[in-house]
């Protein structure tokens, strides 16, 4: 059996949709957004009428509403159009349906019942929309994730591990693993950590390299510690903290001339005259 | 259970195939320094390739049979540590400061040869 608002919300169809997309179309032309053309937005809002009536018909079947919120945010609408919509379609079906009660009783039951309809809808709107951005930052924070520690195999048994941006023990931890899994990889035998891009250097950063480096040791790799520039020189100096175990040079360039010494390489110039 | 040891030339190679329990870690540091002491080998590799977690005790046991060894005049060498394995190492505090180590077997013997010519 459908509450009365059920039936008065099919009764009045046709009027409550014009009234609301007479209003939608005001509030666009109050606040006109500049990506949203005209043309699209009057189609949209026509199948937004559509979607809303036929979820509070179908009783909660929530596809067509799920595609249509899911489309909206695709196309990078902004949300507020969604609850504005939602918002008026509230107002003009109390206004069209007030008119029916006949005491104030009868009135605030109205209001209560539309309010029981309508509000799961926008319940479900921010529900989805908190949930794709939840996804999206989701999806950034891996992709962040796969950038943040890359190990370059430069040469044979050279491999050169960048870092860029502050440390955490999380990306530590990353650090650490793509480290190891890439000597192995590549069969490195010397890996230079480059810190050229880490702003700051304290102990925790200090006792995570310093870890990074013990591990590479254990499966049979050398590290060198390169791109330290002399305001870390003192800090780390000045913070008591000992990096002795493994060799520090101050830039990538001399890191490198270590390494092919410590894998007794060197490079050599080419005579130009005896390539004749 | 026993962990095989294998003479080749002047060296001795053992793979550690099992996960290695108290028992026969212990077997496998008398195992190995009677091998060592019988055939005056100079140089010990031992793989650990296939081993997929090392606690606190064996660690220990692997660094004190490196020392034993090199009283014995052998020097050892481990070999594949498997990244997995240095994490948990690390973790638990134990770097193994005086043991060296190499990417896998081929580049360990290079190792030993390099430090018993050198």
């Amino acid at each position: 059996m459908d509450s009365p608002v059920i039936a008065h919300l099919k009764e009045h169809k046709d009027k409550i949709v014009e009234l609301w997309m007479k209003k939608m179309d005001e509030a666009a032309a109050e606040a006109p957004q500049s990506n949203i053309n005209y043309k699209a937005l009057i189609t949209t809002n026509e199948t937004f009428a559509e979607v809303i009536y036929n979820y509070i018909l179908n009783d909660g079947s929530s596809r067509n509403l799920n595609e249509f919120i899911g489309r909206i945010l695709q196309f990078g609408w902004p949300l507020s159009y969604l609850t504005h919509g939602i918002q008026v379609f509230r107002r003009v079906v109390i206004e069209v349906i007030g008119g029916k009660a006949e005491n104030t009783k009868e009135l605030l039951q109205l209001y209560q019942q539309t309010d029981a309809i309508i509000d799961p809808i926008s319940n479900k709107l921010i529900h989805d929309a908190a949930e794709q951005w939840e996804n999206t930052v989701y999806l950034q924070k891996n992709a962040l994730m796969e950038l943040s520690a890359p190990l370059i195999p430069v040469m044979e048994k050279i491999s050169v591990m960048p870092l860029i941006g502050t440390i955490d023990t999380e990306r530590a931890k990353l650090i650490m693993e793509n480290l190891l899994e890439g000597v192995i990889e590549h069969r490195s035998e010397v890996v230079l950590i480059d810190i050229t891009g880490v702003p700051i250097v304290d102990t925790m950063v200090a006792h995570h390299i310093i870890q990074a480096a013990e591990a590479v040791r254990l499966v049979g790799a050398k590290c060198i510690l390169v791109g330290i520039r002399p305001e870390i020189a003192q800090t780390i100096v000045n913070l008591g903290i000992t990096l002795s175990d493994f060799p520090t040079r101050s830039t990538l360039k001399e890191g490198i001339e270590t390494a092919l010494k410590m894998t007794k390489r060197e490079i050599v110039f080419i005579d130009q005259e005896g390539s004749d | 259970m026993r962990i095989p040891i294998l003479k080749l030339h002047d060296y001795l190679l053992i793979s550690i195939q099992v996960e290695l329990d108290d028992q026969t870690a212990i077997q496998f540091q008398q195992d190995l320094l009677e091998k060592i002491h019988e055939t005056g080998v100079k140089g010990v590799v031992i793989d650990l390739t296939s081993v997929d977690m090392i606690d606190s005790y064996i660690a220990k046991i692997l660094s004190d049979v490196v020392r034993m060894s090199s009283l014995l005049g052998a020097k050892v060498v481990l070999t594949g540590i498997r990244p997995a394995v240095a994490i948990t190492l690390i973790d638990l505090g134990i770097t193994l400061k005086d043991v060296p180590t190499a990417l896998d077997l081929e580049k360990g013997l290079e190792k030993l040869q390099q430090e018993l010519e050198g």
